[in-house]
């Protein structure tokens, strides 16, 4: 197998630099989507659960529209369709990824959050309702912490596909760490060693986070199903 | 049969629905289809004590849903070639078709190896005992009693996977197969480009019409999608009862 015997460590160590570099913006795009997707999802999925009107069925229009729709479509609209309806909405690629990669996880987490606050048992919330707590105060106290936790996994696996998600980003041509490699393979033709990189770079990252969310399902279980 | 829409737009919808979607279709219906069959063997496999085999199809399945596809396709695309070469094994050489079905399929597999492995399992043992009394193998036992079973509680997931390819065959386009999202996006680049009347020298054209376009690919998906999502989560209501 010449090709395991010229794979090349020496060059991933000389492109460390514009790899790590990358990985940098991969975190970054990672970071924002799944920050942002946590805001999204846990106030449309509260405003689901508790069917706010209004604004419950437009969230349900929004979830529906993006998990029907690819991402990379969205991308694409967001990236190059907004801008031709009215000139304000023109961001730089970065952004548009930021966008993007909040939509999308927004959507799947208000489903997920919905489906966390909908199966607290009805009788905590009569419970607090009748020790004299208000509606916000049981929502905070007995709603967030329960149903919270029942939708933590479903949750961290959202994040997990926003972190996936970010590889791509570069039919944008973002520079994150998909886009990085893909170039240095334009220029190098050292296909195997880049390929490797992105290999093993996601599949250690997406492994730790599902090691990551079996550490918490247990930690986080409800005393009375432990 | 596009006569309706401004005439920009018709050739437009022309290439994006005889071109772009019959490759979407092709991509996706042959993924799936290849995702089933890998996937109910290797998920069925996964049920038997045996470590070394249990391994090789865990590390499969962790592997291809683990990585992004579009990384998946990349590996396929950019650097088997470069083996097929090296060994002299043309098959190794795939086009930019072949390699977003393969990508979508090992990922896809993945997914329904794990889903059938659950289903298989759920399967009470009595099932499997009186198969046994009955004479059957292991072959027979799964094959016969099993997996019919099984594939009833399979049934759901597969319509959410059908989805899932569909939405994900768009990452063809950036290899460069000519799906619906690539063929859109060709043509955008075509409008964008201005011509010039021979006659009267005026400039013609120049708009991208990226906002139609787009928007009409993303209704496309919508109208592909969202009735196999409600039929996913009906037939998961029907079994659940």
């Amino acid at each position: 197998m010449s090709v395991l015997a010229s794979f090349d460590w020496s060059y991933i160590w000389e492109r460390r630099e514009v790899l790590a570099e990358g990985l940098k913006v991969t975190f970054e795009l990672a970071a924002i989507g799944i920050a942002g997707a946590f805001v999204v999802g846990l106030l449309l999925g509260a405003a689901r659960a508790y069917r706010i009107p209004v604004i419950s069925q437009l969230a349900g229009i929004y979830v529906e529209l993006i998990r029907n729709t690819p991402i990379l479509v969205q991308i694409f609209l967001i990236a190059y369709g907004l801008p031709k309806a009215t000139k304000s909405l023109q961001f730089e690629f970065f952004t548009v990824a930021c966008v993007a990669l909040v939509l999308w996880g927004g959507a799947f987490n208000t489903e997920n959050f919905r489906a966390g606050f909908e199966a607290v048992p009805k009788r905590y919330n009569e419970a607090a309702l009748a020790l004299g707590f208000g509606r916000i105060r049981t929502f905070l106290n007995i709603s967030l912490p329960i149903g919270g936790r029942i939708a933590l996994p479903s949750s961290i696996n959202t994040y997990i596909s926003v972190f996936k998600n970010t590889a791509l980003m570069t039919a944008i041509s973002v520079e994150e760490l998909t886009n990085v490699a893909k170039q240095s393979i334009d220029l190098d033709f050292r296909t195997w060693e880049m390929i490797a990189v992105l290999a093993v770079t996601y599949l250690t990252l997406v492994w730790t986070l599902s090691a990551l969310i079996r550490l918490l399902e247990r930690r986080l279980a409800l005393p009375e199903e432990r | 049969m596009f006569g309706w829409l401004p005439e920009w737009a018709q050739p437009v919808a022309e290439y994006v629905l005889h071109t772009g979607l019959r490759n979407t279709l092709i991509i996706a219906g042959v993924s799936v289809l290849l995702s089933i069959v890998v996937g109910v063997v290797f998920g069925t496999l996964l049920t038997i004590r045996f470590l070394p085999v249990q391994a090789a199809i865990r590390l499969y399945i962790e592997v291809w849903r683990g990585l992004p596809i579009i990384v998946t396709i990349f590996l396929l695309f950019f650097a088997l070639p470069t083996l097929a070469d090296e060994l002299h094994f043309s098959a190794l050489n795939l086009d930019t078709m072949r390699a977003s079905i393969l990508g979508l399929s090992l990922w896809g597999s993945a997914q329904i190896a794990e889903a059938t492995r659950g289903a298989v399992q759920s399967i009470p043992k009595e099932q499997h005992e009186a198969s046994a009394a009955l004479g059957f193998g292991w072959v027979g036992r799964h094959t016969n009693v099993i997996l019919p079973q099984a594939l009833r509680r399979l049934i759901p997931p597969l319509v959410g996977l059908s989805v899932g390819v569909i939405q994900n065959s768009t990452l063809a386009s950036i290899i460069g197969v000519p799906e619906v999202l690539e063929a859109a996006q060709r043509s955008t680049n075509r409008l964008a480009v201005p011509t010039v009347d021979p006659t009267t020298l005026s400039i013609e054209g120049g708009d991208s019409h990226a906002l139609e376009i787009y928007l009409g690919v993303f209704f496309l998906f919508f109208v592909i999608s969202f009735p196999l999502t409600r039929l996913a989560a009906y037939l998961e209501r029907r079994l659940a009862q």
